[in-house]
C-alpha cells in the first residue's frame, strides 16, 4: 500500500484514534460494524491498524537514536545479577531490568545506576556501607533493596526488588476512588514509612514516582534512604537543589521548606513530604499551587507559602476546570468529605516548622484512622479564636506598616534612609495606635460574634466581617448618628489601619459629615475625626490636601480646645508629618519641636506621649539625612531610653523602641558593633516578650542581619535574612512589598558575597512581586550590588524596573 | 541573543515564519554551546538528552527572566531543535567527520555503533516535518519520545495529559510513519 495522501489521513485519523482506545476483541467488532457501515474505510483503518502492530513487532523507534541508558552493558553482570535491558531513565540515573545470574531464586530485579561521582575510596565504602543499613529494611510495603555496588566502571548501583505497578497518583486516579479509598491507601504508605522510620531510616524523596500500587492493589515504596545515598557529604542545601542536573532534583516539588533551606532533614522531612503526596492524592493539585512557573518560584512557595485548604482547591478547581484530568468526578462529595478533619491533618503534615508537624508518622495514620473510623481526631484546626488572634496579630503589624506604605509611596525623599526611617517610623505609628488597637480588638471579637453561626469559621475572613460590620452600621445604627457616626470612626480606623486606606476614608469622610451636622465643626469628636481624615489623605499621598484639613484641625482646635489640648498636639504633630512627607524639613522639625515641648510642659518628660514625641522628633531629625542634626537626634534618644528603663522598665515596649532607634543611629554612623550590641539586646527581649515571628521582631531581625552583614559576617547575616524573609511572607504572602523587600535584602547579602547567580535569581523574584519602586530604582546605586554590575542580566533587570516606573508614573 | 528568545518564541506563535526560523537557529547555538560546556566539564557522569533540555532551560530562563515561556512549552521547540542535532550529528559520524559535536560521545564508543544510521534519521525527520504540518502535535511527542527519550509519563505532564493519551498519540504518530517509510514493508 502505498504512503496515504494528507486528506486520506486526515479522514482516517480520528477512525485511527478511537481503535487504539479499544481493546482487541472490542476494535474486531467495532471494525465488523465499520465495515457494513463504509467498507473502505474499515480496510484502510485495518491496514493502519496492521501497521501498528508490525511496528509493535518489529520495535519500529523504540530505541532512541542516543538512548539515556548507560551503553553496551546489557548481558553484563553485576554480584549475582545479569543485566537485561534498559527500562527507564529516572531522575537520578539509568534502571534496567536485571535477573539472578545464578538461577537460585525465580524472579527479575531491577538494577539502578545512579548518576552520582563517588568520591574516592571513602566514598565507596561509604556506600556500600549504607547501602547495607537500607538492605536491612523488610517490610512487604516496601520495594526491598537487595543488594548494592560500584560497577567495574565506578558507577555506584543498587538492585532493588523489581516492581510493575503504577504511580500512586495515577492509580487513584484511574481506578477512580473515593476519599476514604484513597486514605486507606495511604494508610499502607504510612505503615511502610513509619517502619523505616522505626529503623532510623528516612526516606527524604518521598513522591507519586516513588509510591508505586502494584496489581492487586499493593503499595509499594521504592528508593528508601537512596537520596541520601545520593547525596556526597558536604554538599546539600538549596543552591544544590537548584544546580544539580538530575532529573528530580531539577523539580524538587516534594522537598521539605527544611531540604530546600538546607537544615537538617529528619523523619519530620517525610511527614512533609506524606503531607504534600496526601494532598496531591485529595485534590489533585500541588499544595504549592497552579501558578508556579519556575524553579525559583516553586522553591519559594515551598519555604513560604501556606498552602489553601484542600477541601477549597477542589472547590475552585470544580469551577475553573471542571474537565480537568485530574478532578475527581464525584467533585462536589470529595470537597464536603474533606473540609473539615482531612482539612485540619493534610495541614498539620505540611506545616513550614518540623516541630509542628505531626511528631510522628503513626501519629499522623492515628489521626487517618480516627477520621475514618468518625471519631474526633487529635490535631486542631485554625479555630475562630486562632483567627481572630491572627487577625489582631496582623492588624497590628498593619498599623506597624502603615508608615511604611506612606514612605514608599514619596519618591525620591527618603533615598538611603528608608531602611532607617522604616523601622523608626512604624514602631512610632504602632505605639501611637496602641491603645487604638486594644479598642479595634475589643470591636472585632464582638463583630465574630454577629457573624452566621451557620457557616464555617474557616470560610469567614476578617476583611469580610469588616465589610458586613461596615454595611451594618450603615443599616442599624441610622436612628443615632452620633453612636453611628462614632463607630464610622472606629471602622475607618480599623481600614486605616488594615492598610485599605480608601475604604477607610470614606468611612472617616461620612463620619465626619454625621459629625459636622450633629455635633458642629468645633466639637472635639469632629476635630478627632478631621484629624484622622488627614491621616488617611497623608497615607494616600494627597499631602496638599492633608495639609490644608491638618491646618484647619490644628486651628480650630487651638481656639476652641485650647493649644495644650489632645487633639491640638496630636494635629500638630501629623501636620509635621506631612511637611516632612513634603520634604519641608525644616518646618517639619520646628512643629515637631513644639509639639513635643508643650508635651513635655504639660505632660511632663517621663509622660508616655511626651517620650512618644520624643521619638517622633528623632525619627524626623533623622530623616533629614543632615549629619549636623545627628547629635541631637541621639542625645534625645539616649535621654528617652534613660527614663523609659527607668519608669515603664527593661520589656516595655517603648523601651524597646527606643534601644532600637538608638540601633539606628548608631548603624547610620558607621558604629555597627554598638548596634549590633544593642539589637541583640532588644531582639532577646522582644523574642520573649512578643514572640519571634512577631512583625516587630521580623523587623529588627533585618536589622540586625544587616548590622551583621556591615561587619563582614556575610553567612550568618544571610542565615538571618532567610529566616525572617520565610516568616514574613507567612504573614504578607507573597505579592507583598515587604515580602519583596525582604528577598531584596537576601539578594544584596548574596550579591555582596560574589553569589551573582542567586542575587539575580531573587533581584527577579522581588521586582516580579512587587518590590517597592524606590528600592528598585535604587538598585544600580545599592553599593551591595557592586558585584553585579557589568552583568547583562543586571542591566536588563534595571532596564526592567525603569520601564515598570515609567509606565507607572505615566 | 536571549533577551531575544521570548519575543521570537511569541512571535513564532502568531505564525511569524521568519522568527521560527531565527528561533530555531537562536535554539541551536544555545544547545550546541550546551552540549560542547557539557562534554568540556567531562567527569564520570554521563548526560542525557533530556537532562541536557532541562538544563537547557533552566539556563536560559535564568537569563531572560520571568518572561520567558514555561518549561512545557520550552521543550516542544526544543525538542524539535534536538531532532535536527542529532540528525546531523548521526550524518557527520557516518562521513567520518567528528568535529565539533558532543555531548553524545559521552556515552561511550560501543554505543555508537548501535546508534541509529543517519539516513534513516533524516527520512525519520523529513518524514516527521511532514506530519507536524498535518497534525503538529503528533509530530512533538515523537521529538520529545524519539529523539530526546523523554518518558510518556514526562509528556504527560508537560501536556497536561494523561499517559494513555500520550501513548495513543504516540502509537498514532508511529503508524504514520511506518506507512511513510516503510511502505514496502508487507504488514
Amino acid at each position: 500500500m502505498p504512503p496515504l495522501s494528507p486528506d486520506q489521513w486526515r479522514a482516517l485519523s480520528p477512525y485511527l484514534e478511537k481503535a487504539l482506545t479499544l481493546s482487541q476483541e472490542e476494535c474486531a467488532r467495532w471494525l465488523e460494524s465499520l465495515r457494513a457501515e463504509n467498507p473502505d474505510v474499515a480496510t484502510q483503518v485495518k491496514d493502519l491498524l496492521h501497521r501498528h502492530e508490525a511496528a509493535e513487532r518489529e520495535g519500529y523507534l523504540k530505541d532512541a537514536p542516543f538512548p539515556n541508558a548507560s551503553p553496551g552493558i546489557a548481558g553484563q553482570t553485576l554480584g549475582s545479577y545479569r543485566l537485561v535491558s534498559a527500562i527507564g531513565q529516572g531522575g537520578m540515573g539509568t534502571v534496567w531490568l536485571a535477573e539472578r545470574s545464578d538461577g537460585r531464586f525465580e524472579g527479575r530485579a531491577a538494577v539502578k545506576f545512579l548518576n552520582v561521582a563517588l568520591l574516592g575510596r571513602g566514598g565507596e565504602e561509604r556506600f556500600k556501607r549504607e547501602g547495607a543499613i537500607l538492605a536491612r529494611l523488610s517490610d512487604p510495603n516496601i520495594a526491598k533493596l537487595l543488594d548494592a555496588g560500584v560497577s567495574p566502571s565506578g558507577q555506584p548501583y543498587l538492585v532493588l526488588e523489581y516492581i510493575e505497578g503504577e504511580p500512586v497518583d495515577r492509580y487513584c486516579e484511574e481506578h477512580k476512588l473515593d476519599v476514604d479509598a484513597r486514605v486507606s491507601l495511604f494508610l499502607d504508605v504510612l505503615g511502610a514509612v513509619a517502619h523505616a522510620h522505626a529503623n532510623l531510616i528516612v526516606h527524604r524523596d518521598i513522591k507519586p514516582t516513588n509510591v508505586l500500587v502494584a496489581k492487586g492493589g499493593k503499595v509499594k515504596l521504592l528508593d528508601f534512604g537512596i537520596a541520601k545515598l545520593l547525596e556526597g557529604e558536604g554538599h546539600e542545601g538549596a543552591a544544590t537543589q537548584l544546580t544539580r542536573e538530575e532529573g528530580s532534583a531539577l523539580t524538587p516539588a516534594y522537598a521539605a521548606p527544611e531540604q530546600v533551606r538546607g537544615r537538617p532533614v529528619t523523619t519530620a522531612t517525610d511527614v512533609y513530604a506524606l503531607g504534600v503526596l496526601l494532598y496531591i492524592l485529595l485534590t489533585g493539585q500541588h499544595p504549592a499551587g497552579s501558578e508556579i512557573q519556575t524553579p525559583a518560584e516553586l522553591l519559594l512557595a515551598i519555604v513560604d507559602k501556606d498552602p489553601k485548604l484542600p477541601s477549597e482547591v477542589v472547590a475552585s478547581r470544580q469551577e475553573i476546570e471542571p474537565s480537568a484530568r485530574n478532578l475527581p468526578e464525584d467533585a462536589d462529595k470529595f470537597r464536603r468529605q474533606l473540609r473539615g478533619d482531612l482539612d485540619t491533618i493534610v495541614l498539620k503534615a505540611l506545616k513550614k516548622d518540623p516541630e509542628e508537624r505531626y511528631a510522628s508518622v503513626t501519629a499522623m495514620a492515628g489521626d487517618l484512622r480516627r477520621y475514618l473510623r468518625s471519631e474526633p481526631i487529635t490535631a486542631r484546626p485554625d479555630t475562630v479564636r486562632y483567627r481572630t488572634a491572627k487577625f489582631v496579630r496582623r492588624h497590628r503589624t498593619a498599623v506597624a506598616f502603615a508608615a511604611l506604605a506612606i514612605i514608599a509611596s514619596v519618591a525620591g525623599l527618603v533615598g538611603t534612609l528608608l531602611q532607617a526611617r522604616t523601622a523608626r517610623q512604624q514602631r512610632d505609628a504602632a505605639i501611637r495606635e496602641r491603645d487604638r488597637a486594644t479598642r479595634i480588638t475589643e470591636f472585632m471579637a464582638s463583630m465574630f460574634k454577629v457573624s452566621d453561626p451557620y457557616q464555617r469559621p474557616g470560610s469567614i475572613t476578617a476583611r469580610e466581617i469588616l465589610d458586613r460590620s461596615a454595611q451594618q452600621i450603615e443599616a442599624g445604627l441610622a436612628k443615632d448618628p452620633e453612636a453611628q457616626a462614632h463607630m464610622m470612626y472606629v471602622m475607618g480606623e480599623v481600614y486605616d489601619s488594615m492598610g485599605m486606606t480608601s475604604q477607610g476614608k470614606e468611612l472617616v469622610s461620612k463620619a465626619l459629615d454625621l459629625q459636622r451636622k450633629a455635633l458642629g465643626t468645633e466639637h472635639v469628636e469632629t476635630l478627632t475625626s478631621m484629624s484622622l481624615l488627614g491621616v488617611l489623605l497623608t497615607e494616600e499621598g494627597q499631602f496638599a490636601e492633608a495639609e490644608k484639613v491638618q491646618q484647619e484641625t490644628l486651628a480650630t482646635s487651638t481656639r476652641v480646645l485650647g493649644p495644650e489640648h489632645q487633639v491640638t498636639v496630636r494635629s500638630m504633630a501629623r501636620l509635621a508629618s506631612v511637611y516632612n512627607m513634603q520634604g519641608r524639613n525644616a518646618e517639619a522639625v520646628k512643629l515637631k519641636r513644639g509639639a513635643l515641648a508643650i508635651e513635655t510642659r504639660v505632660l511632663g518628660p517621663e509622660h508616655p506621649d511626651t517620650l512618644v514625641m520624643t521619638n517622633s522628633l528623632v525619627s524626623i531629625l533623622w530623616s533629614q539625612g543632615d549629619p549636623a542634626l545627628y547629635p541631637e537626634a541621639e542625645q534625645l534618644q539616649r535621654q528617652a531610653l534613660e527614663i523609659e528603663r527607668r519608669v515603664l522598665g527593661p520589656e516595655h515596649p517603648d523601651t524597646l523602641n527606643a534601644m532600637i532607634s538608638l540601633g539606628v543611629i548608631f548603624r547610620r554612623t558607621g558604629k555597627y558593633a554598638e548596634a549590633e550590641k544593642i539589637y541583640r539586646e532588644t531582639l532577646i527581649i522582644q523574642n520573649r516578650v512578643l514572640g519571634p515571628e512577631h512583625p516587630d521582631t521580623l523587623v529588627l531581625r533585618d536589622s540586625l542581619a544587616t548590622a551583621i552583614a556591615k561587619q563582614g559576617r556575610y553567612q550568618e547575616a544571610e542565615d538571618l535574612y532567610r529566616e525572617t524573609r520565610v516568616a514574613v511572607q507567612r504573614i504578607y504572602g507573597p505579592n507583598h512589598p515587604h515580602t519583596a523587600n525582604s528577598t531584596y535584602n537576601l539578594a544584596c547579602i548574596a550579591a555582596v558575597q560574589g553569589h551573582r547567580d542567586q542575587a539575580l535569581l531573587l533581584l527577579n523574584d522581588a521586582i516580579g512581586h512587587g518590590l517597592g519602586v524606590n528600592t528598585a530604582l535604587g538598585m544600580e546605586t545599592d553599593e551591595d550590588l557592586t558585584s553585579l554590575h557589568g552583568d547583562p542580566r543586571f542591566a536588563a533587570l534595571v532596564a526592567r524596573v525603569k520601564k515598570m516606573a515609567a509606565r507607572e508614573s505615566t | 541573543m536571549d533577551a531575544r528568545l521570548s519575543s521570537l518564541i511569541e512571535a513564532a506563535e502568531k505564525g511569524d515564519g521568519s522568527a521560527t526560523e531565527a528561533l530555531f537557529t537562536a535554539l541551536y547555538s544555545e544547545l550546541h554551546r550546551l552540549a560542547k560546556r557539557q562534554l568540556a566539564r567531562g567527569g564520570g557522569v554521563s548526560l542525557s538528552v533530556t537532562t541536557l533540555l532541562h538544563e537547557a532551560y533552566l539556563d536560559m530562563a535564568g537569563r531572560t527572566g520571568t518572561s520567558f515561556p514555561d518549561e512545557a512549552r520550552f521543550m516542544g521547540y526544543a525538542a524539535r531543535v534536538m531532532r535536527n542535532l542529532i540528525i546531523n550529528y548521526a550524518r557527520d559520524r557516518q562521513a567520518q567527520k567528528r568535529g565539533g559535536l558532543f555531548i553524545i560521545t559521552s556515552l561511550g564508543n560501543e554505543n555508537l555503533d548501535s546508534a541509529a544510521d543517519g539516513r534513516e534519521l533524516a527520512e525519520v525527520g523529513e518524514a516527521l516535518d511532514r506530519l507536524a504540518k498535518l497534525d503538529p502535535e503528533l509530530a512533538e511527542v515523537v521529538d520529545l519520545k524519539f529523539f530526546c527519550g523523554f518518558s510518556f509519563a514526562e509528556i504527560a505532564a508537560m501536556r497536561n495529559l494523561s499517559e494513555r493519551t500520550v501513548q495513543r498519540m504516540w502509537q498514532k504518530a508511529r503508524i504514520y510513519l511506518h506507512q511513510e517509510l516503510r511502505a514496502d514493508t508487507p504488514v
